[in-house]
């Protein structure tokens, strides 16, 4: 009661308290104010934003502007804002290195982001001699994973979802003689090569395994070999833009069986291209979709109110959101710890954490062998839509 | 493994499948009979063709006969834009042939380029389904667009065939490619042949990548690579002759689908290019069947010298 003595000390403490309180909230936030205005943390996010992968590269780099956004709104790295120095690789190993050069020479980064794997591969060498901790996200060839030491990837690699459909293929769904079909290039010949030993290895058989031009348009010949070998399961390893041409000529030539394939032919055009031949056809996700998690959802529908499309190659998108909270969950544990920031603490401090949990991947755990283990998420296209199959952790 | 259904069904497929690359190997072949240009800027015009179609069923979900239409005449219109505005200006300052071709090189790519600004470089497809349905013919199977793909080629050579032979712009275009200089004596005007073999490529050129982007997905680099198997067939086939072309292209595409019965698969790819190579040290002038030998009537020659009695 404002009357009673009591109620006036009450009052004076409380007044006395607010004051101080306040006091304490302004000196606290003219250092937090302080710390904002210090010049931001930096990291390099060298993508392709001219050239012909710019379509991806520049989806990639506006969903690492959001997660970066995302960072700062959240308090940056204990108050101070982290930003990104963006340069361009046109997906050329040329151009990246002299971004590279530029991060690490002028910009002086303790980490930076980049993805093709071409573009990895070639400035790796700059990464390890500068004691630069390289970050490949959406790379996936396996020698990523034998770069150096300051090499890493936030990115499964390629035999991550394929030991997953082989294994899965031959001891879940009970598939006791596969073919492959691969595309003769880089993407399909480890690839299928990682496809063969695990299926075999999962007590299966591989009764073809067919070969064919990146250049090709018909392949009759190695479906009627496959035709011949009646096999239980069908895997292809192509490219997204022969992997459904591909399925529809199987399908002509009357092989009914299960095909799969992996994350390049998961997405919706399939089914449209397809209709019912699609039915039955396995890839793989490397990322929840909007059916797994609400953030992502929120995510898509974001694309589609801001930019009017869903993103050009979806989960690469998430994992480069993902990025920037990955890089300040490393500098917030050195700045906390009070260590200087350069790129031999990075690395060693994002070791030491090893476990991140991301906003639009989920959880994240970096292995001593420059390899991530990531949860695989199995669809299968039944009745003319996605669903999922299976998760293999 | 060889049993004469597997045989008939390579046969069958690769037929129907080839049929593309022999319009777009006869597209080549002639310009550069008649306007004795290596053409890669077909390239500019076939990605004109199928972006024109895509925008046109694809994306504005017209009816295919309009994307048809739509495709042709896209392809029709860069092959003039680049007479009128390229080969010919070119002529006019007797550039050399090394600098046209250099000219049409960059085209391709030009126009590769701006249709990847334009429409992404994610693969499209004209119809939204690439999946035609098929019949069985005994075993062997036969799905609409082998029909129809077969159909349309043969009613394109045939009416181009005929044009050439008895049309008077194509016997301008035979005369143009045999003796421009004679022509142009006799009263033909060389730039308008030019422009007609132009037009006349584009329009098959056109047609040809209509049915292509109807059963396979596209993107904007994906003429150059196709231009590469017309390039082979036209020289497999030897310069100049249209026929030849037109025969290397069916054959080259037989042998590379049913080589994989001979032979591992992983060297599918090198067979165009081992043909290729053995064709231009080999047969440099195209591969020619031997001629039948002409009756010739031998007829004493007159004496010269008065008859003896």
């Amino acid at each position: 009661m404002p009357g009673h003595p009591d109620a006036r000390r009450s009052f004076a403490l409380t007044r006395r308290a607010a004051l101080g309180g306040l006091g304490m909230i302004g000196v606290g936030g003219l250092a937090r104010g302080a710390r904002a205005e210090q010049e931001p943390l930096r990291f390099g996010l060298a993508m392709p934003l001219t050239g012909g992968q710019a379509t991806y590269g520049q989806d990639q780099v506006r969903a690492a502007q959001w997660g970066l956004d995302a960072v700062n709104a959240a308090d940056g790295v204990n108050g101070r804002k982290l930003a990104a120095i963006v340069l361009d690789t046109q997906a050329d190993a040329q151009t990246g290195i002299q971004a590279v050069n530029r991060l690490v020479s002028v910009e002086k980064v303790p980490v930076f982001v980049t993805a093709w794997s071409e573009v990895v591969k070639a400035v790796a060498p700059i990464a390890n001699d500068g004691k630069i901790v390289e970050l490949s996200v959406g790379a996936n060839s396996p020698e990523i994973a034998r770069l150096g030491d300051y090499v890493y990837t936030t990115f499964p690699l390629a035999d991550v979802d394929i030991t997953a459909v082989a294994e899965y293929s031959a001891t879940k769904l009970g598939k006791k003689r596969a073919a492959v079909l691969y595309i003769n290039n880089e993407t399909g010949i480890t690839a299928a090569q990682v496809y063969r030993d695990t299926f075999t290895k999962a007590g299966g058989q591989i009764v073809a395994y067919e070969a064919y031009d990146p250049k090709a348009t018909d392949w009759t010949g190695q479906i009627l070999k496959v035709r011949l070998a009646t096999p239980d399961i069908i895997h292809i390893q192509g490219l997204v833009a022969d992997t459904p041409q591909l399925i529809a000529q199987l399908r002509q030539l009357g092989l009914t069986q299960p095909i799969s394939s992996y994350s390049a032919v998961y997405n919706p055009k399939l089914i449209q291209q397809l209709g019912a031949a699609a039915n039955g056809v396995i890839a793989t996700s490397l990322a929840p979709g909007t059916e797994d998690s609400p953030a992502v959802k929120a995510y898509v529908e974001r694309w589609q109110k801001e930019v009017g499309r869903p993103p050009n190659g979806l989960p690469y998108t998430q994992y480069l959101y993902d990025a920037p909270f990955l890089v300040a969950a490393v500098l917030k544990s050195l700045d906390s710890a009070k260590k200087p920031i350069t790129g031999e603490n990075f690395r060693a401090e994002m070791l030491g954490i090893r476990s991140f949990d991301l906003p639009l991947t989920g959880k994240l755990v970096i292995n001593p062998n420059h390899t991530v283990k990531k949860p695989v998420y199995l669809m299968e296209v039944k009745n003319g839509a996605w669903s999922e199959l299976a998760v293999v952790s | 493994m060889l049993s004469p259904l597997i045989l008939i069904q390579i046969l069958w497929t690769s037929l129907a499948t080839s049929s593309c690359f022999v319009l777009f190997a006869l597209a080549f072949a002639l310009v550069l009979k008649v306007n004795r240009i290596f053409n890669f800027a077909q390239a500019a015009v076939m990605t004109t063709a199928f972006y024109a179609a895509y925008t046109v069923v694809g994306l504005a979900s017209g009816p295919g006969w309009a994307g048809l239409l739509a495709g042709v005449a896209g392809a029709v219109a860069m092959s003039a834009v680049l007479e009128l505005f390229g080969f010919r200006a070119l002529r006019r300052r007797q550039a050399s042939s090394m600098f046209v071709f250099i000219f049409t090189l960059i085209v391709s790519e030009l126009i590769s380029y701006v249709a990847m600004l334009i429409y992404g470089t994610w693969p499209a497809t004209i119809f939204p389904s690439l999946f035609w349905p098929v019949t069985l013919v005994g075993t062997i199977a036969v799905s609409q667009w082998d029909l129809m793909a077969l159909g349309g080629t043969a009613v394109v050579l045939a009416a181009t065939f005929a044009f050439l032979r008895w049309s008077r712009t194509g016997q301008s275009m035979t005369a143009v490619a045999d003796n421009p200089d004679l022509a142009e004596f006799y009263g033909i005007a060389r730039d308008r042949v030019f422009l007609a073999a132009m037009l006349l490529s584009g329009l098959i050129a056109g047609f040809s990548m209509f049915l292509y982007g109807t059963r396979a997905q596209v993107q904007p680099g994906s003429a150059i690579e196709l231009l590469l198997f017309a390039v082979a067939a036209t020289i497999i086939g030897g310069i100049g002759n249209l026929a030849g072309a037109v025969v290397a292209a069916f054959v080259l595409a037989i042998i590379q689908n049913g080589s994989v019965l001979f032979i591992p698969s992983e060297w599918q790819g090198f067979l165009l290019y081992a043909f290729l190579f053995l064709a231009i040290v080999l047969f440099p002038r195209g591969v020619r069947l031997p001629q039948r030998k002409r009756l010739v009537r031998r007829t004493p020659a007159p004496a010269l010298g008065p008859a003896e009695s």
